[in-house]
């Protein structure tokens, strides 16, 4: 919570929420064996729209967004994203993750190769895009990032935030339409998670489709469009950012809320 | 509780135990009572052991005899390496005919030239060196091996490998000199550097049909004499087996690990079975039934000679073993890195060429190289059911009239030549292991 607050004073980032929609989930059911985890989910996303998950641990906000690019199955229910029906064809899977990148909490760079090998990786084998041209691409995104002069290192070599911004220009690179992110700062040491922030803050003012994971409620605050509560697999509350914080309805959220805002 | 320290301290020299050869020794081998006796009775025995290994193997031993009788009357208590030296070429080389020798010598010095850029620094696109010495090199080596006629198949495929062979020298030679791979060297020698894709690409492949026919038109005409596999023996024949078996492990032993994790039930219980079954039964018994059993499930009239029975169960065996190695190398691989390479679209097989099996890979060297050891030594079963390898040479050597009852030499022989192969390999894949790692520190 620390690291945004300078910036809710700069307010709030102007929507880019347009009228189309990129992302739908209709009734969507999910069970670990015989644990319920996500239950009678609806959730409508626009193009360009900006959306903060929180809520308490084992909740199901992970799985949640892990069930939009099929890293997790669901059972009952429709997910269409940019227009595909998720189901068992995987030509259909293939195309959704090429077009939904995604941001984990710990970072998941492959740890061989390179930093700008671990950009081009995607671009080359799934995109097939020539080698040059990959590579300026990515260098385009390190820059954007705010490390080139990292490219020839390896990801061992360093540190936490600086890996997770490669591993926010990875997911860039393969020019994705919607991006998530499972609380990509909850790793990182408390210096580290404003460099991240900054980088997610400028990638939302370009109209990227995001959806974020993360307890950085001043985050929440500049960037969201709208914030969504879950709690045991329910979506309890969804309200636009400043109504979500200041005048919660239900009573779980407020007591999430008193929980996270007092420490 | 504050404290203020206002001088630098000034570096002080280490302790002698860290520094001096005699400190060295009062820290490890006389820092107790126990210690001390322990060293001394150590001492004492790899003296008198190695004083008598000298006295026999080096000081008494007879190195020139025309048989062991000969050996006995120059020195009674020495050893007789006259008759290992006699049949020096037999361990090498078996009962290959004496003047066709050399064809084994150039079958291994290509060997050497196809896999030495391998190692040499500056040398682009190693994948493809390597993926060619496994699969086009033992063309051109089984050819050297074996000659006789070549039929359509073989001209086809030694013609491939001697052009690759050729490709991959230039290629190292300018790599070295130059840091250019062949066909960059190429296309700027024809100057069409400025030319699209496509043009360059039919350029190169022009130039490789090119070779390739001026290569296959040269080879056709030579031959060499046909030695049955038969003739095959010693060091040679032990160095064919296990090399084949080794290079077909890996890749046998990968489709094996991966169906093992298959998320398909049938070709995961294949798997399965297959592997446990191997794996519950010594090599000596699945190569009795290579030999034995194989040609009764065979079509009448279809023999296969027993070298290629054997080699087929020692690949199959080997694989199997290997298996199990990259299964434990696998699942080494966090989730995480599945999951991140889904997310950037790569498919199944892009995700194992790309993300798991370079990391799986080097987590496995040591195993890997553990398991060729094993391989290499566990070939010699091989002389059991007949083959004349490394050790059925050895041991016809005591059932050579001049030579009879000459077991101890060539045994030991034998011994220091699988010890210095192992222990070379050995060191080799801890130096790799250090090198890989040093790249990425976790
Ligand atoms: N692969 C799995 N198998 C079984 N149960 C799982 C699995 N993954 C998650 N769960 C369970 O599902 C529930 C929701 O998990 P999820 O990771 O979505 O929670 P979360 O809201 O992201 O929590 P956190 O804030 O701790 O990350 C948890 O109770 C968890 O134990
Ligand atoms: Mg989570």
């Amino acid at each position: 919570m620390t690291a945004v607050d300078g910036q809710e004073t700069q307010g709030q980032l102007a929507s880019a929420a347009s009228s189309e929609v990129i992302i739908e989930l209709n009734q969507v059911n999910k069970w670990f064996g015989s644990f319920h985890v996500l239950k009678d989910i609806n959730l409508t996303v626009h193009k360009g729209e900006r959306i903060v998950v929180c809520g308490p641990s084992g909740s199901g906000k992970s799985t949640l967004i892990r069930c939009i690019n099929r890293l997790e199955e669901h059972q009952r229910g429709d997910i269409v994203v940019d227009g595909i029906t998720l189901d068992k064809n995987l030509k259909n899977i293939d195309h959704i993750r090429s077009e939904v990148g995604m941001v984990f909490q710990s970072f998941n760079l492959f740890p061989h190769l390179s930093i700008l090998e671990n950009l081009t990786l995607g671009p080359i084998w799934v995109r097939k895009i020539p080698k040059a041209e990959a590579r300026d691409i990515a260098m385009s995104y390190l820059e954007r990032v705010k490390i080139p002069e990292q490219a020839e290192k390896f990801p061992g070599q360093l540190s936490g935030g600086q890996q997770q911004r490669v591993a926010i220009a990875r997911s860039l690179c393969m020019n994705p339409k919607i991006m998530l992110f499972d609380e990509p700062t909850s790793a990182l040491d408390p210096e580290m998670i404003k460099e991240v922030l900054d980088v997610m803050v400028e990638l939302a003012a370009t109209g990227m489709t995001m959806i974020v994971v993360t307890h950085e409620m001043g985050f929440a605050k500049t960037i969201a469009d709208r914030v969504i509560f879950m709690d045991e697999g329910d979506i309890v509350e969804q309200n636009e950012p400043n109504e979500f914080f200041n005048n919660p309805q239900s009573d779980r959220t407020k007591q999430f809320l008193s929980q996270i805002l007092t420490h | 509780m504050s404290m203020v320290k206002h001088e630098k301290t000034a570096p002080r020299d280490a302790p002698l135990s860290e520094t001096t050869f005699i400190g060295w020794l009062q820290k490890n081998l006389f820092s107790s009572w126990i210690n001390t006796i322990l060293t001394i009775i150590s001492i004492y025995i790899i003296y008198s052991v190695s004083k008598s290994l000298l006295i026999w193997g080096v000081l008494d031993a007879v190195w020139v005899a025309e048989n062991r009788r000969e050996c006995f009357a120059i020195s009674k208590h020495g050893a007789c390496w006259a008759g290992v030296l006699i049949w020096f070429d037999n361990i090498f080389y078996g009962r290959f005919p004496r003047d066709q020798i050399w064809r084994v010598n150039l079958g291994g010095l290509l060997l050497v030239l196809w896999m030495a850029p391998l190692w040499l620094p500056r040398v682009k696109d190693k994948i493809f060196i390597g993926l060619s010495t496994v699969f086009l090199y033992p063309f051109l080596a089984g050819y050297l091996f074996a000659g006789g006629d070549k039929g359509i198949f073989m001209q086809v495929m030694t013609t491939g490998a001697i052009v690759c062979l050729i490709g991959n020298t230039v290629h190292s030679i300018l790599g070295m000199t130059s840091g250019r791979s062949l066909p960059e060297y190429l296309i700027a020698v024809l100057g069409k550097e400025k030319a699209s894709d496509g043009n360059q690409r039919n350029t190169l492949l022009a130039i490789l049909a090119v070779a390739y026919v001026v290569v296959y038109a040269l080879q056709m005409g030579w031959t060499v004499m046909a030695v049955p596999w038969s003739k095959w023996g010693g060091m040679h024949l032990t160095l064919v087996i296990s090399g084949i078996g080794i290079t077909s492990a890996l890749p046998g032993g990968i489709i094996l690990a991966l169906g093992r994790r298959s998320r398909l039930p049938v070709i995961r219980v294949l798997s399965v079975s297959f592997i446990e079954i191997f794996r519950s039964v010594p090599l000596i018994t699945v190569l009795f039934m290579a030999t034995t059993m194989f040609p009764l499930f065979m079509p009448e009239g279809f023999v296969l000679n027993k070298l290629v029975q054997v080699i087929i169960a020692v690949c199959l065996f080997s694989a199997c073993y290997m298996a199990e190695t990259v299964r434990a190398g696998l699942q080494a691989i966090p989730k995480g890195q599945y999951e991140a390479a889904h997310t950037i679209g790569l498919g199944y097989w892009g995700m194992m060429a790309f993300v798991v099996m370079p990391q799986a890979l080097k987590h496995m060297i040591p195993n890997i190289v553990g398991s060729f050891i094993g391989l290499l030594k566990d070939t010699t079963l091989v002389s059991i059911i007949g083959l004349f390898d490394l050790l059925g040479m050895l041991r016809a050597i005591s059932q050579d009239i001049p030579w009879r009852g000459l077991h101890h030499e060539p045994l030991i022989f034998g011994a220091a030549l699988f010890f210095v192969i192992c222990f070379a390999m050995s060191k080799y894949s801890r130096h790799l292991e250090v090198k890989l790692s040093a790249g990425e520190k976790h």
